[in-house]
């Protein structure tokens, strides 16, 4: 039984942005503050911003943290992977809660929930308990998952890698920007008359507090979807409320779920942990000062406001002529260059020569962020959140495993640990050749001649009594939405006719 | 087109910096003799207790060795336990590289004849065990001679300095405080949640 219910489904006039059949926007306008798409744009990115300036707030003061609690090499490297490693788990729960709650309720819950550990580092007094508050603390990097679902949900296929791209970007940003913050913070406070060892534990209640604020903003200025919250859309049955174990099955069984997940943590993980070993480096290596660290570290990290959303918007400007081919193809180059930028890294032995380096580097690396979340909006509309959670913890698998292998204790020295780091991202990248969609085709191969249809994809993803009960309508409009993933040449199949819903033209 | 000048004045004065020949501590002779006032194994507390360093000429070197001298730098060092998984602190014979000694206590004019001052230990020192060493500088700023109050294995009379903890009383407060409140205020937005529901069911 079809109940569709949609009054003003024809007239675009609810909406300040042009918008689709499902009401997602169709453009990107990013001055605009326009509830509900640009509002939700805005919400995001700053919030999930706080949550990588608490993440990250550790390193930049490391030289004064591992004085104060008596830390060794070993026991930093065991807090940066604690701080990476939290959010693998946090960012699968936080895709399968997006799911089921909607992306509102579930980030501004995680935010809250982990701000007492911000404010609780300033009262860490041994490496015991460093660890703790880097590792709960790092949880909150799970709200990207929400705010990869969140974009997706807001904007249309032509725009969902700039959207993607610039929250994400936009975002970690925050690990740059705390590299500047934190010693400045730090260095007004010392300033005022505080010693060295209580100035930093001060200076950790400003990002605590940011991150609370954000929390609050999601939850009274966001909106699930275009039509409402999720739970007034399910209480008057206009969004059906899903089966979570068939949501999970859809989603590990999708093998384009877990290629990404691998090369996912090899751009972002790699980002993480540079974030996390990079200030060190400069200050233990080119004996430059604090501030002096901080700023060429939070260099790295700033990249990202233009070159992660340079990944996403490249990713939709390449689908436009080559389709999801395009996509894939730009995807595995950029982080291949990336790869080899890396390896050069460990290499340079000057400081000017280091820094020009990590800079073009940083381009590349978090441009192919940008362009895996290109991808990752098309590999499923069901699990839509759990791939995208499934992606994400990827990333920070990527840094555990950089930084248990090469990044802890004494066994290489950072740098030689930088240049092994780049041999495995051109490794892990590999497996990009290995993803196929039969209605668009991969790398290699071009759409299946069996003449697959987008629809089929996504329809594929519901049993038939599910079908029955209509509650696939919403994967058929994405389905229709995602056309243009085929590019300027056809190769692919028609569109249907004869699908029970005509499709309107393309 | 400015960032690639930039880039380049960079990389020349990197250049530059690395190849000026630093001082390295296997060529300084142990001319000096310094006594301190910790006794081997002694805590001492940041910020509260007091150092006592006393130093001079070892007479038994030949005259004349001491006429570099121009002024003295003592030091506070740490012992090698405090450097093992530390790269931060670690020893190299580059003077200019070398992170042994990152703690000045004093700097004088030379004087051949017994030099003593007393130091408060500074409020921001880490917790670690430490020696003393003094350096000799010429008129040029570099070393050229030293004395310590441990033996060349850096094995004896070693003690230690417990630091300050950095926490207060209102900080502990401040971040209870808060972190209640953020979880709590996500209780209230919970019950929020579920009115609006409420209500938009009744509708």
């Amino acid at each position: 039984m079809e109940v569709e219910q949609k009054p003003n489904d024809l007239s675009t006039q609810k909406f300040p942005l042009p918008v689709d059949s499902e009401h997602k926007a169709t453009v990107f306008r990013v001055h605009s503050f326009a509830p509900p798409h640009m509002r939700a744009f805005h919400i995001s990115w700053i919030s999930f911003f706080s949550c990588f300036v608490s993440t990250f707030a550790a390193p930049p003061l490391l030289p004064i943290i591992r004085d104060n609690l008596n830390l060794t090499s070993t026991d930093i490297g065991n807090a940066g992977i604690a701080a990476v490693s939290g959010a693998i788990f946090a960012r699968v729960a936080m895709g399968t809660a997006c799911d089921l709650f909607g992306p509102r309720l579930a980030s501004s819950s995680l935010i809250l929930l982990t701000a007492p550990a911000v404010f609780c580092s300033s009262i860490s007094n041994s490496p015991v308990s460093f660890l703790l508050v880097r590792f709960f603390t790092g949880f909150s990097l799970a709200t990207f998952v929400s705010t990869q679902f969140w974009m997706s949900s807001m904007f249309t296929a032509r725009v969902v890698g700039t959207a993607n791209g610039l929250a994400g970007g936009w975002g970690n940003l925050g690990g740059g920007a705390t590299q500047l913050i934190m010693p400045l913070v730090f260095s007004v406070i010392r300033d005022i008359g505080a010693t060295k060892f209580t100035a930093w534990r001060i200076a950790f209640f400003i990002p605590a507090l940011f991150q609370t604020l954000s929390a609050y903003a999601v939850f009274f200025l966001g909106q699930d979807m275009p039509d409402g919250n999720y739970s007034k859309l399910h209480k008057s049955g206009e969004r059906h409320k899903d089966n979570f174990p068939q949501v999970l099955y859809h989603a590990v069984t999708n093998y384009r779920g877990w290629i990404l997940a691998l090369t996912y943590g090899y751009c972002f993980g790699v980002e993480l942990t540079v974030d996390n070993i990079i200030a060190q480096y400069f200050y233990d290596r080119f004996n430059v000062n604090l501030r002096t660290a901080g700023m060429i570290a939070a260099s790295f990290g700033l990249a990202n406001i233009f070159s992660r959303p340079g990944g996403g918007i490249l990713s939709d400007a390449v689908a436009k002529r080559f389709g999801m081919r395009g996509r894939l193809w730009t995807l595995w180059m950029v982080q291949t260059i990336g790869g080899l930028l890396c390896v050069l890294l460990g290499k340079v032995g000057s400081l000017g020569a280091s820094v020009a380096v990590m800079l073009v580097f940083s381009i590349f690396c978090q441009a192919a962020c940008g362009l895996t979340f290109g991808v990752v909006p098309f590999v499923s509309r069901r699990s839509l959140g759990i791939i995208s959670g499934m992606t994400g913890g990827g990333g920070n698998v990527g840094a555990v495993l950089t930084q248990v292998i090469l990044f802890r204790g004494s066994r290489f020295s950072t740098e030689t640990g930088i240049t092994l780091m780049g041999i495995m991202i051109l490794c892990c990248s590999l497996p990009i050749w290995l993803i196929y969609f039969p209605q668009w085709g991969g790398m290699f191969h071009g759409p299946s001649s069996k003449g697959t249809t987008e629809e089929e994809y996504y329809m594929s993803e519901w049993s038939s009594t599910e079908r029955n009960k209509g509650f696939h309508q919403a994967s058929m409009k994405f389905a229709d939405n995602s056309r243009s993933e085929r590019g300027k040449r056809v190769e692919s199949a028609p569109a249907p006719v004869d699908q029970g819903t005509p499709s309107p033209d393309v | 087109m400015a960032a690639g000048g930039f880039l380049l004045a960079l990389l020349l004065l990197s250049c530059l910096a690395a190849s000026s020949n630093g001082v390295t501590f296997s060529s300084l002779q142990r001319t000096l003799i310094v006594r301190a006032s910790p006794t081997q194994g002694q805590v001492l507390k940041a910020g509260e207790d007091k150092i006592t360093v006393t130093w001079s000429y070892n007479n038994t070197f030949p005259p004349g060795t001491d006429s570099t001298y121009k002024t003295i730098k003592v030091k506070l060092c740490y012992a090698p336990i405090s450097q093992v998984d530390r790269a931060w602190r670690k020893t190299v014979d580059d003077l200019a590289k070398d992170k042994t000694c990152q703690f000045k206590i004093v700097a004088k004019p030379y004087s051949a004849s017994n030099s003593t001052i007393t130091w408060t230990i500074e409020r921001d020192t880490p917790t670690a065990t430490y020696f003393l060493r003094a350096y000799a500088f010429n008129s040029a700023e570099e070393e050229v001679a030293f004395g310590q109050t441990t033996d060349a294995h850096k094995t004896t009379n070693l003690f230690q300095v417990e630091a300050i903890s950095g926490r207060h009383a209102s900080l502990d407060i401040a971040a209870i405080c808060f972190s209640s409140f953020s979880v709590l205020s996500l209780f209230g937005f919970f019950f929020i949640e579920k009115r609006k529901g409420k209500a938009s069911r009744q509708k």
